[in-house]
């Protein structure tokens, strides 16, 4: 051991290998997680062990494998304690969620393993209660070994549409439709780059046949509309690949546009540790180049300290073949949501506080070509509680569609101040007054 | 911008040159307190009795409708020792004929007790109110009349004939009749003399909507330890790098803004956990409900302070057609909607509607500087 302490945020694959790397490399780890277990968004381990979601086997394979090493490796863990950001003196922020205190850190070098973002396009009630997204309907499945009760509608787009229907039909709730908005025949590219996936594609293989057996159809070109209350329920209008509206009654909608690096609280902190991205937060690649990627952030950080690592050459390559692989699947998707220009003024944009695209508009309407800041100040977009994670991405390419393509950065609407995430008053009053690091 | 728009309003034609965007120095990251409360006593505590009028004008004839709150504020004594504070401060607002009441025993218990339980007295400022700095400039963006050129900087004044006939800006040399520099901290560029405005850096938290079951506040809380922090009063003759001045403002959105510090700095992208946890500290003692709160944002602010404390309003020596106003530290928010009026009059050629002889440049003896 040399003693220096490093820290690492997020308790996925990608932070869990860089967690690991970095302990065999002679450093002092300690990794932190949010939530009460480790795992991630892929392997999110169940509530009670009796109630376990099926996943793939190669999928729970690699969990285990990091799981046992780092049960054998001298890594401290953490979990509960959610990563507040680094404050103006360099110090690392810690809000421990058990005994409701902030804990501060000073690290000699900071992994951010955040994980991803669901992308969700905007479409009319998207607000509204029961409407939720694709991947957080997946977390709580994984986390209560459970389905939701009553009739759920997924829509969107991606491969995690699949995944869930998939995962709901085997609890015995299958969806009542599956829309995916793109209409893209498969391209001979993608096919080619899937044949180098074996994995992905018998993953995709036995979603589609468990689909198929419980006789449910996957419509290609159909999109949500728009969504509005019916009574306790969601009155749905559908809109399919030639236009044509229907509509569909359901308690739940789940929503899915592809995922996106979770950029907050990734903002380069001027008096903060040498920090390094790793896994979705940095690039959104899957759960095989994570746990890659994860390596690749250890060794920088060896490096930087001027530790050796293990070599890097497998890790890159293994990154390089993910990064052509999920290409290959993107092109099978269409993320980009229905067309803004259709939706009307009352679509609310920022849900965190009830922001409509019409006041986006408003802010916009003048030759005066107004600032990132101004439409976060203004319009308070990025201002609410999630500090932009869910609108900030869409409302700078919105602002670049209304504006010959040149976007404020999405880095300008969020900002970069902590708290990451809410903090409660109470963590910082109990926080002894000049706790250096604990 | 309020120069901009009373300029423009009086046949100008105007543009307001921006290093940056819009409300990006301390208009971007202020509270917005239209308050005489926390005044020093004299001229300032007497103009910002008008400018608490000038913001009533604008919000009735429309041009700030809207972004103008009226409200009382609050200022509570805890402790023994801000009894004095508190009783020196409420006897000269009400010299400067603001009317105020002292709120004691069952009147204390019903207006601020359930905020402050803690509260042994406090003075209730009647006629105040709270507008946003962003809003205020934003809503005068949008009245127009005016050009905006965003992340222009202006480098020097241009001189032709032994006068000032424009600005030389990043982007090129533009002509104009009459400048006035009122960039805050960035103003002093332009001008010779000595170091006479310091970088005063403010740390403010945001919280999340309270539960409507919390208690109520009547409308802002001014801690008396602010005006010791703020220097406005005697007592608090303030040496310290650093101060803490407490104010818990309501905020319409349900929120509450709690601020703020005053720090020798000017590092205002960075926000600190020990002064963060301080404030949020002291606001807890005051306040107890609002530890059941989220902090969901911290932000900071630099403001321009003057050596003597007022703000630099007027003609610049040396020229005939460059003026200024700036040094309004934590003021600006309240006095600059009539400033940039009087300003407006003063570039006219008239006699400003106020007296504001007391913020002359000349103070300072300020010239234009050699190398602008
Ligand atoms: C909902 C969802 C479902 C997915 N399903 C699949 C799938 O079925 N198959 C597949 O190949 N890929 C899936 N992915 C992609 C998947 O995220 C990656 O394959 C892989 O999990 C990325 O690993 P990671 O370690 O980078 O991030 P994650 O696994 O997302 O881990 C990030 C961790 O960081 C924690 N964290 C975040 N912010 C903080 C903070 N401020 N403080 C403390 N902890 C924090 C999170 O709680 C989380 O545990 C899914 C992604 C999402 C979002
Ligand atoms: C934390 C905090 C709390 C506050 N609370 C209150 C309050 O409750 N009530 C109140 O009345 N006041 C308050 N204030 C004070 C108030 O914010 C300021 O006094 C006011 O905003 C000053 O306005 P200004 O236009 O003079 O300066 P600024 O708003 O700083 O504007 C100056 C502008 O000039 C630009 N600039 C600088 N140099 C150049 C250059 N060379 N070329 C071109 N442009 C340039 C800057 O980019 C900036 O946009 C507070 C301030 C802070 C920091």
């Amino acid at each position: 051991m040399t003693g220096m302490e490093v820290l690492v945020i997020g308790g996925g694959p990608a932070g869990v290998s860089a967690a690991l790397e970095m302990a065999r490399g002679g450093l002092n780890v300690t990794l932190c997680e949010q939530g009460p277990r480790l795992g991630g968004a892929i392997h999110r381990q169940p509530d009670d062990p009796a109630r376990r979601l099926r996943v793939p086997r190669a999928q729970r394979r690699r969990w285990r494998t990091l799981a046992e090493a780092l049960s054998m490796s001298p890594v401290e863990i953490l979990c509960r304690h959610m990563f507040a950001g680094v404050e103006g003196s360099g110090a690392v922020l810690l809000e421990d969620r058990a005994s409701g205190r902030i804990v501060t850190r000073r690290p000699a070098a900071l992994v951010l393993a955040l994980g991803g973002v669901e992308r969700v396009t905007p479409v009319p009630g998207w607000q509204l209660p029961g409407v939720v997204t694709v991947g957080g309907l997946q977390v709580m499945m994984k986390s209560t070994g459970r389905a939701p009760e009553g009739d759920i509608l997924i829509a969107g787009s991606g491969p995690l549409l699949l995944a869930v229907a998939a995962q709901l039909t085997a609890l015995g709730k299958a969806p009542v439709a599956v829309l995916e908005r793109s209409t893209g025949p498969l391209s001979l590219r993608a096919v080619a780059g899937l044949i180098r996936a074996p994995a992905y594609l018998w993953e995709a293989a036995g979603y589609l046949s468990r689909l198929i057996r419980a006789g449910i159809r996957l419509q290609r070109g159909a999109s949500v509309r728009s969504i509005a209350p019916a009574g306790n329920r969601l009155s749905v209008t559908i809109v399919d690949n030639i236009g044509l509206e229907r509509r569909l009654v359901v308690d739940r909608v789940a929503l899915h546009d592809g995922l996106l690096p979770n950029g907050n609280g990734t903002a380069a902190a001027p008096a903060g540790p040498f920090t390094v991205l790793a896994g979705d937060c940095r690039e959104v690649l899957g759960g095989v180049a994570a746990i890659a990627d994860g390596r690749l952030a250890g060794q920088a950080v060896l490096a930087k300290l001027g530790l050796a690592g293990s070599d890097s050459a497998g890790s890159a390559a293994t990154l390089q073949h993910e990064r052509r692989t999920q290409s290959a699947l993107n092109t099978l998707f269409d993320y980009s949501g229905g067309d803004a220009a259709q939706l009307p003024d009352d679509t609310v944009i920022c849900r965190c506080e009830g922001r409509t695209l019409g006041q986006l508009r408003a802010l916009l309407a003048a030759d005066d070509r107004v600032s990132a800041r101004e439409i976060k100040l203004n319009g308070r977009f990025a201002m609410g509680a999630c500090q932009g994670r869910f609108c900030a991405e869409w409302v700078a390419a919105y602002v670049a569609s209304q504006r010959d393509g040149q976007p404020p950065q999405v880095a300008e609407i969020v900002g970069s101040r902590w708290p990451v995430k809410p903090v409660s008053v109470s963590a910082f009053v109990e926080r002894h007054p000049s706790s250096p690091s604990e | 911008m309020s120069a901009a728009h009373f300029l423009s309003r009086a046949g100008w034609q105007v543009t307001v040159f921006d290093s940056g965007v819009v409300a990006s120095g301390a208009t971007g990251s202020a509270d917005g307190a239209v308050s005489v409360a926390s005044k020093k006593p004299g001229p300032l505590m007497t103009l910002a009795v008008a400018a608490v009028r000038f913001y009533e004008r604008l919000a009735e004839t429309g041009v700030l409708a809207d972004e103008f709150m009226s409200r009382s504020t609050f200022m509570v004594a805890a402790q023994p020792d801000e009894l004095d504070v508190l009783e020196s401060q409420s006897a000269q607002l009400e010299a400067a004929d603001v009317p105020v009441r002292l709120l004691k025993g069952r009147a204390l218990a019903e207006t601020v007790g359930a905020a402050a339980p803690a509260a042994l007295a406090a003075v209730e400022v009647q006629g105040e109110g709270h507008a946003v700095g962003y809003r205020v400039v934003e809503r005068l963006r949008r009245l127009g009349g005016f050009t905006i050129r965003r992340n222009c900087r202006i480098l020097g004044l241009h001189h032709a004939g032994g006068r000032v006939d424009g600005v030389v800006t990043e982007q090129g040399i533009e002509s104009f009749d009459a400048v006035l520099l009122a960039a805050g901290l960035g103003s002093m560029a332009f001008l010779a003399g000595p170091d006479l405005i310091r970088p005063r850096k403010g740390q403010l938290i945001v919280t999340d909507r309270a539960d409507r079951d919390a208690p109520r506040f009547p409308g802002p809380l001014m801690s008396c330890r602010y005006l010791v922090s703020k220097g406005s009063h005697p007592a608090g003759n303030v040496t310290e790098a650093r101060s803490l001045g407490l104010v818990i403002d309501p905020l319409r959105t349900g929120q509450f803004l709690i601020g703020g510090s005053r720090e020798d700095r000017d590092d205002k992208d960075v926000a600190d956990a020990d002064v963060i946890a301080s404030l949020l500290r002291d606001a807890v003692a005051l306040s107890p409900s609002l530890a059941h709160l989220r902090v969901i944002r911290v932000f900071a602010g630099v403001r321009a302070a003057t050596r003597d404390g007022m703000p630099i309003v007027g003609r610049v020596g040396g020229a005939d057609n460059v003026w200024v106003a700036t040094g309004f530290e934590g003021d600006g928010i309240c006095l600059g909607p009539l400033m940039g009026h009087l300003c407006q009059q003063m570039i006219c050629g008239q006699q400003p509607e106020h007296d504001i002889s007391a913020l002359d440049a000349g103070r300072f003896g300020l010239t234009l500087a050699e190398a602008a």
